[in-house]
């Protein structure tokens, strides 16, 4: 389960034929730009059904055996992530993290902020138009986002930046005008300048060197991720997180998960706007 | 489920505002149609709308003049969101649209996707 994800097997041409399909049926528009989106969970569809092949499980799916077409719809529309998803742990950061952080900061010394699994980008990308337009002193310090997921085929969706309307609508149409770009199929391109101000690099946070690679950060995202291992993982994972952290550095987690239910290595911080965990140490107090 | 959101298309050529009526009511939206500046200005005071979309060269009224028109009034309605649609692709033009409050500027011809995605991201609605 940490260490990879099922990958479905279809062709080009099968792959297409399943939107046809989808599209047919549910009038729900998944091009070639959503691939890793829709195999991601298909594969999982497979798993459940304990289909073989693509084959096995496209016949299932016309004959809607145990209504799998609903199944797989729910599966590709409930969990679809957005932008500014958990809107208040962002305005956590501009508003209680990110300035005492700052002010421990020598010269030129970067706030290093780490999106971890980050999936197609939405999350860096969230964080990074959050400080833009949220926190005025995101022009006097040096910001580094790092975004990472196992997934490289997640990854490479990220650096390419391209979304469905359906991934902005919690975005204010101002917000949506200075940082995307319409393409002539109607996806929605995040602008080049914002495109290159984070990195993305390959981490898969149960591998101690993978993650000690990336160096130290201020501020960590892990949303939604912990809640897949299995207890001798998560154990291991919440122990590089707290490698990862700068001692008074935080981690944000997702809004129906406890680190105190997982770990003792950390500090609960009850801030107005969110629950983080901190770790011990440093100059900055939650 | 919110409901359907309302689009008032402003364009002086039939032909342009019976195009975006077919696509936006294909994909579940309410329009309303204006002819030029003046009239668009009445519906707008007159009913609440989610989005207008609006041709720069009109009679009576034009589009720039239309948006910055409604961007001075201290209204609620000041603020709803708004598309320029343009024959015209120069920078100054973009410039102008900007300048005047438009949240997009988009070269006409127009198509069905863009059109639509302008209008689901800026009204926050899925059609």
């Amino acid at each position: 389960m940490t260490d990879a994800r099922p990958v479905s097997a279809a062709t080009e041409e099968e792959f297409e034929r399943l939107c046809e399909f989808l599209y047919r049926r549910t009038g729900l528009a998944f091009t070639t730009a959503k691939r890793y989106y829709v195999d991601r969970r298909m594969a999982d569809r497979m798993a459940a059904t304990g289909s073989r092949s693509f084959a096995a499980y496209f016949a299932a799916l016309r004959a809607d055996v145990g209504g799998e077409v609903e199944q797989l719809v729910n599966s590709l529309t409930v969990n679809e992530t957005y932008f500014y998803r958990e809107e208040h742990q962002l305005r956590c950061l501009s508003s209680s993290l990110l300035g005492p952080l700052a002010a421990g900061k020598r010269l030129g010394e970067p706030i290093r902020i780490w999106s971890m699994p980050c999936s197609t980008g939405e999350e860096p990308y969230s964080i990074a138009i959050w400080l833009l337009e949220n926190w005025p002193e995101v022009d006097r310090h040096e910001i580094e986002i790092l975004g990472s997921d196992i997934d490289s085929s997640a990854l490479a969706a990220a650096a390419e930046g391209r979304y469905g309307t359906r991934a902005l609508s919690r975005l204010p149409p101002a917000v949506v005008a200075r940082y995307f770009e319409c393409t002539a199929d109607g996806e929605w391109r995040i602008v080049e300048g914002l495109r290159e101000s984070i990195q993305l690099g390959q981490a898969n946070l149960v591998n101690s060197e993978d993650v000690a690679r990336h160096g130290r950060f201020d501020v960590i995202f892990c949303r939604n991720l912990l809640i897949y291992f299995d207890d001798a993982s998560r154990r291991l994972a919440v122990e590089n997180l707290y490698d990862a952290l700068r001692p008074g550095g935080y981690i944000c987690l997702g809004h129906a998960e406890s680190m105190s239910r997982i770990s003792a290595l950390f500090e609960v911080c009850r801030f107005d706007d969110a629950i983080v965990y901190r770790r011990p140490g440093g100059k900055s107090h939650g | 489920m919110a409901d359907p959101a309302r689009v008032l298309v402003t364009d002086d050529s039939a032909m342009a505002r019976r195009w975006c009526r077919h696509v936006l009511e294909g994909a579940g939206f309410v329009v309303e149609e204006a002819l030029n500046g003046i009239e668009a200005l009445e519906k707008v005071l007159a009913a609440p709308f989610d989005l207008i979309l609006v041709d720069v060269n009109m009679p009576r009224m034009d589009g720039m003049t239309f948006l910055r028109t409604l961007r001075r009034q201290s209204l609620p309605q000041g603020g709803i969101p708004a598309l320029v649609a343009s024959t015209e692709g120069g920078e100054q033009d973009r410039a102008a649209a900007r300048a005047a409050g438009a949240n997009f500027y988009l070269v006409k011809p127009l198509t069905e996707e863009v059109l639509l995605a302008h209008v689901a991201a800026l009204t926050g609605r899925l059609a």
